[in-house]
């Protein structure tokens, strides 16, 4: 029939371009083009990517029918596939611990295996196998929900360079000697540990995000970091270690990152930084750091506020600045010591490049209304300077508002924002 | 080289290269446009070719002057640095809207002139074309022929199990191979599409492995009626199969032995059965392949339907010994008769539980 309907269009298509095709269609489907026709019978079997998502086995609400199907199909296509497989991504809600994951696991180390993405469901965590371990060619490991232990003779992966642990079960002092063991590492997120003292040892490393219940981070070699996200949770046990450390933790987070581009810290990061923060000097200048954001910000904590000051001074070039406040602050009874501002207002310092503010949950307190003043008396070139109140209380807002009318702006072109809805 | 230098110079002060396509015809285009294309910068920079029309650069043989007009055009959107991203994406899905050769014709030029950023723009619409459609539909869109022989998908199974019923069901195909001979020789000249009770064995093959009734069409054969003879059939036995308590792990099942068989196809050559784990494991009748034969020997297809209920209803009453079987990774799978033979290449399958792995191999 082909004559009749005209010359074959692809089938003869170099096999990186019917790669790249099938690699861009759903497992099913470049699967199921076995069957078009004959030079199309192994073509999908030499494709390079692997990715099995929740759409790859029909829907069916019988969670361990269609387990078992997943199973079943994934294996079967790692045993009909020749050839490497680069790429193996498993994110799959209905697919829980199961024996196969071992023998996959273990084809993978034997097919030069790169990028390794496990997602599975919620449910018990699964067990990594030793195999791992000996994936030597990994380039990115994605990890959730599952339990990691590297052997004692391990010696890292030599050419990982990402690195994404999430909810993951592995030991602290062998995170730490994955991580340092590591010696190209680029890019690492570690989500959900719980009391982590975390020290990291990664001289390549250029983006961190941490999420979780850390008691400490120590940045001891990283001098290439670009992009820190962190978020902070607190427990009784932080508490504690925060009230009885005589750390000076923004010297010991951010006195090695020269390079940093983009920092931002969500709940309990602020304060985390804001300890021992008044009997030093920031330690450096961050040339090239151009945004900062800042969340769940205490204002009525004057430290946390310093944390914040010190960051923005040391920024020559910051462009964006985003904080957002902590809309957990009872109303302030006692009267708020703005001296501290005065002797602020003391220094010359200004934020030449600053130029686009967001300031979100603002209870109009008179710590916040200070900043503001601060950022806009001395933004040369700021241009728009929006506020989110967090409460949309009309009489506290309309005060906010009488405040804000009364600053002094240095930038002619600023712009003020309140958004009120 | 002066004087040819000399006839590049306009008078705007632009430079240009000289391209030549296959077929013999010469272009100049912008140096900017052209150097674009990691390939024709690479001629220039190395050999100093393209500064004139005695010295264009020849093309490799799959860019032809209507694709390269095309490419050119790409080329001469992007290589402008102001553009944004959004724009950039915004002119890329109006200058992928073309018909289907002459994308391939652009991802084949594309992929010759190494304009990687093309290739991928050109595959992610060709896996755009692909997703979803059925094997028929991609065929007639590309143009594939349907070579893959039917022969092997009707020999029967040669299975390890002693199920009386999987004898059964090899008898059956047998038996239908043997009809499917005799009609072939009789229909020798004449390249029909389809061996007509194609179907009634694809029939066969639900019942067995869907046993709710789920009947699936199959490929081209025309015959509407049969179809809806067989979704009345089917829905019969479906709601018959409501009650059973075993409903649910039933479509998942079903589903994975119709996966397999279209893992299967991947070594064996049934193309046509492979049509039927095409989209959902509903048990709903499932016309994959259009039409369905109509030149089926009534009483023929009388028998066979008969068979076939008969075969349905002895499935159905041990329907929770069945699944037992039917359920993975414990057992052998039990899967329909699609035979591992191709060509005398070995065909493997595994049931995977635990340590038990089972091979069969086609002779």
């Amino acid at each position: 029939m082909g004559d009749v309907m005209g010359p074959d269009l692809i089938s003869d298509l170099p096999q990186s371009i019917i790669e790249s095709i099938l690699v861009q269609l759903p497992i099913r489907d470049a699967v199921r083009t076995s069957i078009l026709s004959s030079k199309w019978r192994y073509k999908w079997a030499s494709i390079t990517q692997l990715v099995f998502d929740d759409k790859c086995v029909p829907f069916s609400n019988d969670r361990e029918a269609v387990e078992k199907s997943v199973v079943k199909f994934i294996t079967r296509v790692l045993f009909l596939h020749q050839g490497p497989i680069h790429k193996f991504q498993i994110t799959n809600s209905k697919l829980q611990s199961c024996p196969e994951i071992d023998q996959w696991i273990l084809f993978l180390s034997r097919n030069d295996i790169k990028e390794l993405v496990m997602e599975l469901g919620e449910g018990e965590f699964f067990r990594i196998p030793s195999n791992l371990f000996n994936c030597g060619k990994l380039t990115r490991l994605e990890l959730s929900r599952c339990e990691l232990d590297p052997p004692h003779s391990f010696k890292g992966f030599a050419g990982l360079r990402s690195l994404n642990l999430h909810q993951v079960l592995i030991s602290p002092d062998a995170v730490e000697s994955l991580i340092s063991r590591c010696p190209l590492l680029e890019s690492l997120s570690l989500a959900y540990f719980d009391n982590l003292a975390l020290t990291i040892c990664a001289p390549n490393l250029k983006y961190l995000y941490l999420e979780g219940e850390f008691k400490d981070i120590c940045l001891e070699d990283t001098p290439l970091l670009v992009e820190i996200s962190i978020a902070m949770y607190m427990t009784d046990d932080i508490a504690e270690h925060f009230e009885q450390s005589s750390n000076c933790n923004f010297v010991k987070f951010l006195g090695g990152v020269p390079n940093l581009e983009k920092l931002v810290g969500l709940i309990y990061f602020t304060k985390y930084l804001s300890i021992g923060i008044d009997s030093v000097h920031p330690p450096m200048m961050y040339h090239n750091l151009e945004s900062i954001e800042l969340y769940q910000v205490n204002f009525e904590d004057m430290v946390e506020i310093l944390v914040i000051l010190r960051l923005i001074t040391s920024s020559p070039n910051l462009k964006e600045l985003q904080i957002s406040g902590s809309s957990n602050i009872p109303v302030a009874v006692d009267t708020p010591d703005l001296d501290f501002w005065e002797k602020e207002c003391l220094s010359d310092s200004t934020l030449n490049k600053l130029k686009t503010v967001k300031l979100s949950e603002m209870g109009g307190w008179p710590h916040e209304i200070e900043f503001i003043k601060y950022l806009l008396g001395r933004s040369p070139v700021l241009e728009t300077l929006s506020i989110i109140p967090c409460v949309f209380d009309m009489e506290n807002n309309l005060k906010m508002l009488i405040e804000l009318v009364k600053c002094r702006r240095a930038s002619t072109r600023a712009e003020v924002i309140f958004t009120h809805e | 080289m002066s004087d040819a230098a000399m006839a590049v110079v306009k008078p705007e002060m632009k430079s240009y290269i000289w391209l030549q396509t296959v077929d013999g015809s010469i272009q100049q285009v912008e140096e900017e446009v052209a150097m674009f294309c990691p390939m024709i910068c690479q001629e220039v920079l190395q050999t100093g070719m393209g500064s004139s029309k005695n010295y264009a650069i020849s093309l490799p043989q799959r860019v032809n002057p209507a694709i390269l007009g095309l490419i050119l055009d790409y080329c001469r959107f992007h290589q402008v640095p102001g553009h944004s991203n959004k724009e950039r994406k915004t002119f890329d899905e109006k200058f992928i809207r073309m018909d289907t050769k002459k994308l391939c014709e652009l991802t084949s030029a594309a992929d010759s002139l190494q304009l990687k950023p093309l290739v991928d723009l050109t595959s992610r619409a060709l896996a755009r074309i692909i997703e979803g459609k059925t094997p028929e539909e991609i065929r007639e869109t590309f143009h594939l022929p349907d070579d893959l022989t039917e022969e092997e998908k009707l020999e029967p199974l040669r299975n390890i199990t002693d199920d009386p019923r999987i004898r059964l069901l090899n008898r059956l195909y047998a038996r239908k191979r043997k009809e499917l001979k005799e009609r072939k020789k009789l229909k020798d000249v004449e390249v029909e599409e389809e061996p007509k009770d194609e179907r009634s064995v694809e029939d066969l093959l639900s019942f067995i492995n869907g046993a709710d009734g789920d009947m699936k069409g199959t490929r081209t054969n025309k015959n509407k009626k049969k179809n809806r003879r067989r979704k009345d059939h089917a829905k019969d036995l479906s709601s018959k199969n409501e009650n059973d308590k075993d409903l649910n792990p039933l479509p998942s099942a079903y589903h994975n032995v119709y996966f397999d068989n279209a893992l299967e196809a991947s070594a064996s050559k049934h193309s046509r059965m492979q049509n039927l784990p095409a989209i959902s494991f509903s048990p709903k009748f499932e016309v994959i392949d259009g039409d369905v034969d109509d030149d089926l020997d009534p009483a023929m297809k009388e028998e066979l339907d008969r068979e076939v209920e008969d075969f349905a209803r002895r499935l159905n009453s041990d329907w929770p010994e069945r699944m037992q079987i039917l359920s993975l990774g414990q057992d052998r799978r039990l899967v329909p008769p699609i035979s591992m033979n191709s060509n005398g290449s070995t065909h493997l399958y595994t049931a995977l539980a635990g340590n038990s792995i089972s091979k069969v191999s086609g002779s």
